[in-house]
């Protein structure tokens, strides 16, 4: 996949500090998802988080809208802190969009008004404001002409850049994306990193799990290795790829690439 | 160690397919002696029952049916008032029709954006659809002895038609209202039976008394059914306890049970002056009763909406109860609609229970015709309970193949 894609540029400045965790704890009964996470990340920054499947990347990222609770330390999304506050979450959940593995997107509506729900019932936009800043989003994504369709009528990639466009309709200020091509068929792939680059390149902060070495290498300001819920290492993609210094990122790099 | 080359046996001899019935007949039928002997006993057995049957269809004294049809259809409704029933009738013909234009036009709509072909109901398909019910309308006329019913008859047939065409040309903004419409047809329908010294509820009999019993039961039963499946699902320790203690209790019991104590333990409890009816007693039992197994349909269906639908929703910012009343109950009440409408059935046949406290339903209005002098002793109950029976089976039947067709058209369990 990597041959076939040119993302040559990666290198941007990194502001402000948007996200911040501090020692971030999240159990499951007894098993410790993540162990004591440390993470600073600036705005308009792109941090690729990778690693073997149950190492708690996922839960990681579901911590920063939420999704998840963490048990202890301290998650900061844009000077909010995340709290049992409902307003809090409300809040920072406005300012995080979120791309799933699995796209879920709402089967009964149809592909506009998946895109316009939040932005009329959590903005209050008017159906017009919401209609237009949606074909916008969609156009972003190369779909505004299946907008009346439902989206069992469309394909995985064609679905999962719905969903982009869906996270995007709230102008969030962070994009999480959660393994966003595992569960699309190869070919569809492109279509979808395609985009994500595109918003990348645009100056979105973005915080992404996936298994996407080629797009980790061409976009990546860093790359995450996490492991048994720890941040094993933590690099510039050259530096990560070509020169990993852990045992572990060592072997899990020799055992994907 | 040389490994054998595995052998394969010949590919079994083919079965030649069969030509033609007698063909068929020799290889199922009478491919051996005892099978030859079982078809031609049951060939007799089964011609023997068909004539029968049709001795018995055309032999049947049906005065009986013919003098009480007006009892069975809606029991003891004052005779001189027999325009109310028609009108509330013509009310229901009216909103089935703007109804189905409405949806019709709303499925051609749909269509029309998504860019698909809309392949338009003709009136053949609806007739075909609905034969069981045509075919009893015939029956049910066949018994009439003046042609007055008839001729209104085929009024209410028109009235439905032009009601469908009046659906299916009402303009987008007027569309969505259909629901008001179809309120106020039912108010309407029972202002004119009950309105204006008519009859209420607590008076009526017959088929009328089981549709009512049913729909009634059914559409209030929901609110609470509902009610009770997201207290079932509270976070609060009470509400669940509250929800699950409730549902489970009526669970376990038969509704029989349930009506006896509306009607007794109901009286027993409120003062004579304030007592409601004994029919109203029985269709507060029907809602609670109902509501318990409506809460259990619904609990399905909020099982078959994926976790990610929520985590979805939440992650895009929307308030729990925006996220159940805009994503998940959508989702969830259309994958019940199978079962609920399969609930709705069994209750539809049920309601004849109500017959065990004395209430003129159609079942026993069936029964206690046969004490009339002039049948008494004629061993007639077959005819009329025959009746009753076409009369249930055929609103069931028709509902369960509706059901079956809504569900293939909404996708549901496809997903």
């Amino acid at each position: 996949m990597t041959a076939t894609m040119d993302y040559s540029d990666a290198t941007r400045a990194t502001g402000e500090a948007i996200i911040e965790l501090e020692g971030v704890d999240k159990f499951f009964g007894d098993f410790q998802a993540l162990k004591d996470i440390n993470m600073r990340i600036g705005q308009q920054e792109v941090v690729v988080v990778i690693g073997p499947s149950g190492g708690g990347k996922s839960t990681l990222i579901r911590c920063i809208n939420r999704l998840e609770k963490h048990d202890a330390g301290r998650v900061m999304v844009d000077g909010i802190e995340l709290s049992d506050d409902l307003r809090n979450i409300q809040e920072v959940r406005r300012e995080t969009g979120m791309v799933f593995q699995q796209f879920n997107l709402f089967p009964h509506l149809t592909v506009l008004d998946n895109v316009t729900l939040a932005p009329r019932q959590v903005r209050k936009l008017p159906k017009r404001d919401a209609e237009e800043l949606a074909m916008q989003m969609l156009k972003r994504v190369k779909i505004p002409e299946q907008a009346r369709k439902y989206p069992g009528q469309l394909s995985g990639g064609q679905q999962q850049r719905v969903a982009i466009a869906r996270a995007l309709a709230m102008q969030p200020k962070v994009m999480l994306f959660d393994e966003p091509t595992s569960a699309l068929d190869p070919e569809m792939i492109k279509e979808v990193l395609d985009v994500m680059v595109e918003l990348a390149h645009g100056g979105m902060t973005m915080i992404v799990v996936t298994h996407e070495m080629g797009f980790a290498r061409a976009v990546a300001n860093r790359v995450v290795f996490m492991a048994d819920g720890e941040i094993v290492e933590v690099g510039t993609p050259e530096h990560f790829f070509a020169d990993p210094q852990e045992e572990r990122t060592k072997l899990f790099l020799s055992q994907i690439l | 160690m040389t490994v054998e080359a595995p052998v394969f046996e010949e590919t079994p001899p083919e079965v030649e397919p069969a030509r033609g019935a007698v063909d068929w007949a020799r290889k199922n039928l009478f491919n051996n002696w005892y099978n030859s002997l079982l078809t031609l006993a049951l060939a007799v057995f089964v011609i023997w029952a068909l004539l029968a049957l049709v001795r018995a269809l055309f032999s049947a004294d049906y005065e009986i049916i013919q003098a009480n049809l007006r009892l069975f259809m809606i029991g003891g409704f004052p005779a001189d008032q027999l325009w109310r029933p028609w009108a509330a009738t013509y009310c229901f013909t009216v909103l089935f029709g703007v109804v189905g234009g409405s949806l019709s036009a709303g499925a051609r709509d749909r269509a029309t954006e998504a860019g698909l072909p809309h392949v338009r109901t003709t009136f053949r398909q609806i007739v075909i659809r609905f034969w069981p019910i045509v075919g009893l309308i015939v029956v049910i006329l066949s018994f009439t002895t003046t042609v007055t019913p008839t001729l209104l008859t085929i009024g209410a047939l028109v009235a439905a038609l032009g009601a469908y065409y009046l659906g299916r040309v009402l303009p987008r903004a007027i569309r969505r209202w259909t629901w008001l419409i179809a309120v106020v047809l039912i108010v309407a329908a029972y202002v004119a039976l009950a309105g204006f010294g008519g009859v209420g509820w607590q008076g009526w009999g017959g088929l009328q008394l089981n549709l009512f019993l049913a729909f009634a039961g059914i559409l209030i039963a929901f609110p609470f059914g509902l009610l009770l499946a997201l207290g079932r699902r509270s976070p609060l320790p009470v509400i669940r306890t509250i929800s699950v203690t409730y549902i489970e209790i009526v669970r376990g019991v038969p509704l029989i049970t349930v009506l006896l104590a509306g009607a007794f333990a109901i009286g027993f409890l409120i003062p004579r002056d304030l007592r409601p009816s004994l029919v109203t007693r029985m269709l507060i039992a029907i809602i609670a009763f109902e509501a318990a197994y409506i809460a259990e349909v619904v609990r399905g269906g909020l099982q078959a909406v994926p976790r990610g639908q929520v985590e979805a929703a939440q992650a895009v910012g929307l308030t729990p109860w925006r996220t159940m009343r805009l994503i998940v109950l959508p989702q969830a009440l259309r994958a019940t609609i199978p079962a609920m409408v399969g609930q709705f059935i069994s209750l539809f046949k049920d309601t004849t229970l109500v017959a065990v406290l004395g209430i003129t339903e159609l079942l026993d209005a069936t029964f206690i015709v046969n004490s009339q002098s002039a049948y008494l002793g004629k061993g007639l109950f077959v005819v009329t309970l025959s009746f009753a029976a076409l009369v249930f089976w055929v609103g069931s039947y028709t509902m369960s193949r509706e059901s079956r067709r809504l569900e293939r058209k909404l996708g549901v369990g496809e997903r």
